[in-house]
């Protein structure tokens, strides 16, 4: 198994002067379910953002499939870019289009600037957006506009955007915060499935323990910025649970 | 502790220039009345020193309002002379209503007693002239066949072609030359044999129809310059670079100075360029809503939902594909509200437009106003509030349908 993300030393500060990363060093293994565990605020939202630039990292190194991140501009860039896949809390698609649309626009990174202008799409691209949105159980819903959609199918949509950019990873951004438990579950099944099948790497922050151990392969745990915890899922106990989320915390369990 | 010494410095001086500024306003204000009062006169430069010692009094016992504002940490024992502030902001308020009331030349005696002297616009109002009345040629040639008093007819033929707005206009005029009993004998003759027509009426509507087209094309016009603008007035689009920084600053100072410069200036201005008429209204309106727009458009775009944005440009999206799928979807249909709304205001400043050389119905009642035809006017008047509001009830209608506004 090769190393499809690397980490070296990785630091975030804010222009506020909150010191988000405090040096980061993380390898990720192909085909790994990696969960991410920590309290709001201790670094989980901007470590998965810095990995592609969405922020940009304060120092460090970061290589992702053995292109350096952090030098690539432009068009090396968009081309890191679009062989990650990421998926939000807000599920953030455009919500006045179709989920037909909100899934071709996965496949923005390839196309054209032209063809994006004209609104101009191949035909296989359409049947390739249809297939995605069989995968996630919704060919039935392309022509529906996205707002009309509930919050688990508008997940399952972004996961099928996702997809659509043929990605070597993905990085799930508290995916299931705001889904009620059940949904959660299938939405979580849907990465599951990606993970196994497709042998897509999956980094993916999360709150439930339950969820982390059923879907992860392994979890790393940051608090203010450091990684306090990197192991099975199985290893993490009472204790550890406490050193995560702070001596309060009790574990919740959602089935 | 030595950058505390300069801030007090610096609120010292601060606080001490406000209250020259207070002193020299009140005096200033306080000689205007005196002078136009009682003739008063002294030389200016009293004003100032009056203010100086003003001044350094009420430093001095730390009561004024420059000390309250700026050096308010400065408490001491509460005196009645520490808390002049107070009083001082309401003399000079109540100084500042009084001097009002003089420069505006507030007069509500005239506004009571003079309305009569509006009577000819309100007559007009409640009297439009929709049918405009006269006597051509074969109206006389009619009336010659009727048995007619000699001096009746002449005076009849003297009045040929002369044009009168209304029905009640010309029957004034008539009983006003031939006097009342005179008239009432042949009034029905008269009528029968007078041409109506509807000249005004024509012209009016033609004129109004340029107004609703300038508004439009000005409208329509503006929208692909302030679409594009906007996206550089925008904050949230713009990167934090200094070329993106000069960029947002130069497009939002441009805009604000072309916004802040009434439309009715741009009137003039273009009416001297291109010539009078409603090219050069279009011009005007055109700008004044390009630079509106501009500001609309991108307070629009900085209030979108950067979730999409963030995600599109995660898929390896260009900054313009970005734009163009994330960025347009949010927007279009507040565009479109704010852009008919624009339509809407400008039909209604088109009409004053048109005042300073715009063309359009605007041009036309300035026209008949200086001929004091106050029935043509009152048929104006009704024909714009008509426009308005069929304007204000379909755009609030459309606006509620797209959800923006």
């Amino acid at each position: 198994m090769k190393n499809i993300i690397k980490l070296t030393e990785v630091h975030k500060i804010y222009e506020s002067g909150t010191h988000a990363l405090k040096g980061v060093n993380l390898e990720v293994q192909e085909g790994e379910f990696l969960i991410l565990l920590g309290l709001s605020g201790s670094g989980k939202s901007t470590l998965l953002r810095c990995m592609n630039r969405l922020i940009e990292p304060t120092s460090g190194e970061i290589e992702i499939d053995d292109e350096n991140v952090i030098t690539a501009k432009g068009k090396r860039l968009r081309k890191i870019r679009r062989h990650i896949g990421m998926i939000f809390q807000q599920f953030n698609l455009i919500k006045n289009m179709s989920a037909l649309t909100n899934v071709l626009s996965g496949k923005l990174g390839y196309v054209s600037l032209w063809h994006a202008i004209t609104f101009s799409i191949h035909k296989t691209d359409i049947a390739l957006a249809m297939s995605n949105l069989q995968r996630v159980g919704l060919e039935q819903f392309a022509k529906n506009k996205a707002r009309n959609l509930s919050g688990g199918q508008q997940q399952r949509v972004a996961i099928a955007r996702a997809l659509m950019q043929n990605p070597r990873v993905i990085f799930a951004d508290e995916p299931v915060a705001s889904l009620d438990p059940a949904t959660a579950d299938s939405v979580m099944k849907y990465l599951g499935e990606l993970n196994k099948n497709d042998n897509i790497t999956i980094l993916c922050s999360l709150h439930f323990l339950s969820l982390a151990r059923k879907y992860g392969t392994r979890v790393v745990a940051l608090k203010d910025g450091n990684i306090v915890f990197d192991g099975t899922p199985n290893e993490i106990d009472e204790k550890k649970f406490k050193d995560i989320y702070g001596e309060d915390a009790e574990e919740v369990e959602i089935r | 502790m030595k950058m505390k010494k300069k801030n007090k410095a610096k609120a010292v001086i601060q606080s001490i220039a406000t209250d020259l500024l207070f002193w020299i306003y009140i005096f200033g204000c306080l000689y205007y009345l005196m002078h136009k009062w009682t003739g008063f006169t002294a030389k200016l430069h009293l004003i100032g020193i009056a203010a100086l010692l003003a001044t350094l009094i009420f430093q001095l016992v730390r009561g004024s309002i420059g000390v309250k504002i700026f050096l308010s940490y400065a408490k001491v024992k509460r005196s009645f002379y520490k808390s002049a502030w107070g009083y001082l902001t309401i003399i000079a308020l109540l100084i500042t209503f009084v001097v009002g009331v003089n420069i505006v030349e507030v007069d509500f005696y005239k506004f009571f007693t003079k309305f009569q002297n509006a009577g000819g616009i309100a007559s007009g109002i409640f009297n439009p002239s929709i049918t405009g009345y006269s006597l051509s040629a074969t109206s006389i040639n009619e009336l010659e066949k009727e048995n007619l008093p000699p001096d009746v007819l002449s005076t009849l033929e003297g009045i040929q072609n002369r044009k009168y707005s209304t029905k009640k206009v010309f029957l004034e005029y008539l009983q006003k030359r031939l006097g009342e009993s005179t008239l009432q004998k042949y009034r029905s003759t008269i009528l029968k044999s007078a041409e109506k027509n509807t000249e005004l009426l024509n012209i009016a509507l033609s004129a109004l129809a340029e107004t609703i087209f300038l508004a439009l094309l000005a409208t329509v016009f503006a929208i692909p310059f302030a679409f594009v603008l906007s996206f550089f007035a925008a904050r949230n689009l713009m990167p934090r670079t200094w070329l993106g920084n000069i960029v947002y600053l130069l497009v939002r100072t441009v805009a604000t100075i072309f916004r802040s410069i009434e439309a009715i200036v741009w009137a003039i201005i273009f009416s001297v360029w291109v010539g009078i008429g409603p090219f050069a209204g279009m011009l005007a309106l055109m700008i004044h809503s390009i630079a509106a727009l501009t500001k609309l458009y991108s307070e629009q775009i900085e209030n979108i939902d950067s979730g999409p944005v963030e995600a599109i440009k995660a898929t390896g999206a260009s900054t313009l594909q970005t734009w163009i799928y994330a960025v347009i979807p949010q927007i279009i249909s507040p565009y479109l509200a704010f852009t008919i709304y624009r339509w809407d205001i400008n039909v209604r400043m088109a009409t004053i437009v048109g005042f300073v050389g715009g063309g359009g119905i605007g041009l036309l009642i300035l026209q008949q106003q200086q001929l004091l035809r106050w029935h043509n006017v009152g048929l104006l008047i009704w024909l714009i509030a008509f426009v308005v509001w069929v304007m204000d009830m379909t755009s609030a209608r459309v606006r509620e349908k797209l959800g923006g506004m």
